[in-house]
């Protein structure tokens, strides 16, 4: 009886956990989802899965770290995992340094959606990793909290944050500084 | 649509794009997902064990057919190979299912491992699907060549399966051999991120 009740009260914190999660990070996850996934149907099977996933994960959730950290760690990883069984053996992501040397000849459009596609295109040509420090950098992340989620030292948080800078004013200003 | 309302900071762009609104509770995602989780389990494993089962009927087959005691006992072998292939690889599979420290792992972690565990998928497929295969194969159509090798007939009947078989086996065998070294490469470059953190 007292191990029943013990369950059901495991899984209502789990619940309500999630629940709090969900509404707080569920955009985000949304924005992460895109990062990751072109095509509309599978983007929808992803975000089910990080949300379950995330759901399952709660149950253990023992404040090491914060929910947040929490949140991106599984999101990404669960990701991560997604990119890495849906590539094709002859498909080629890069890296950020990668990136920084490939052409681009288009400008920044008047219409905020076209952005958004060129954006997302462009994250989704990064490996992982990359990918993982990028989205943060656009959700407003700082360093120590990009470091917490891909375990990447500060020194090489600051350094890959600022090719992505440089990489997204050569695209979106025309070369013009920073995109700050 | 919105037009240029973000102007041109890319994280504006990016924080506002429209969102893709569902309607799905909780209650029905988990149970959504439990049931996608539990069909796509069983295609996976069919998937798994079609090649061991494959090669394992068709040895049977060469079995109960074949006069042969050397071809009898390299099919048999092939039937033990794919029985214990099934066994390693399936066993590979399934431990790398979303561990339950995910969210302990940090991408740097969490990358390492699914590229490992991807390499250990690799190398394991050839020696124990690929190999049983060949050798079943083998078994079948080498006492058929030995036997035709002097009358020339039966090799020029056997040379259109002959030489599928050769491009099919040097396909497998180079496809995933560039898996393999495009794996390992994301290994090296891991490495090299963690001696930079490090430094």
């Amino acid at each position: 009886m007292e191990l029943n009740d013990s369950i059901g009260a495991t899984e209502v914190t789990q619940n309500r956990r999630y629940s709090e999660a969900a509404e707080k990070y569920g955009f985000a996850l949304e924005r992460l989802g895109r990062a990751y996934e072109a095509d509309p149907d599978k983007r929808r099977d992803l975000l089910q899965e990080i949300h379950f996933q995330l759901w399952r994960s709660l149950q253990r959730f023992d404040a090491r770290c914060s929910i947040r950290t929490w949140v991106y760690r599984i999101a990404h990883n669960v990701a991560a995992s997604h990119v890495i069984r849906e590539r094709r053996t002859f498909s080629s992501l890069v890296s950020i340094e990668e990136l920084e040397r490939l052409p681009d000849n288009s400008r920044f459009a008047a219409d905020d959606r076209l952005n958004l596609d060129r954006l997302a295109e462009l994250i989704q040509k990064l490996k992982p990793l990359d990918r993982q420090v990028i989205v943060s950098y656009l959700e407003d992340m700082d360093a120590a909290a990009i470091g917490e989620i891909t375990g990447l030292s500060p020194a090489n948080v600051a350094m890959r944050v600022h090719r992505i800078k440089n990489i997204l004013a050569r695209r979106f200003h025309g070369g013009v500084g920073h995109a700050e | 649509m919105q037009n240029n309302l973000s102007g041109n900071d890319p994280r504006m762009v990016w924080q506002s794009q429209p969102r893709e609104i569902s309607t799905m509770t909780l209650e029905k995602m988990i149970r959504r997902r439990a049931q996608e989780l539990h069909a796509k389990t069983v295609r996976e494993r069919l998937g798994s064990v079609a090649g061991p089962v494959s090669v394992i009927a068709f040895s049977a087959l060469g079995i109960a057919v074949g006069y042969n005691p050397v071809q009898r006992a390299v099919f048999a072998i092939a039937i033990g190979w794919s029985l214990a292939g099934a066994y390693v690889l399936n066993r590979g599979m399934w431990q790398g299912r979303l561990a339950e420290d995910a969210a302990l792992a940090t991408g740097l972690e969490f990358c390492r491992r699914e590229i490992e565990r991807g390499i250990y998928i690799q190398r394991r497929f050839l020696l124990w699907v690929f190999a049983p295969i060949v050798l079943a194969i083998g078994a079948l159509v080498v006492p058929q060549v030995g036997s035709g090798f002097g009358s020339g007939g039966t090799i020029a009947k056997m040379s259109p399966f002959l030489t599928l078989f050769a491009l099919w086996m040097i396909g497998v065998f180079v496809i995933r051999r560039m898996r393999s070294k495009q794996l390992q490469r994301e290994i090296e470059e891991l490495n090299d991120i963690e001696s930079e953190n490090r430094s």
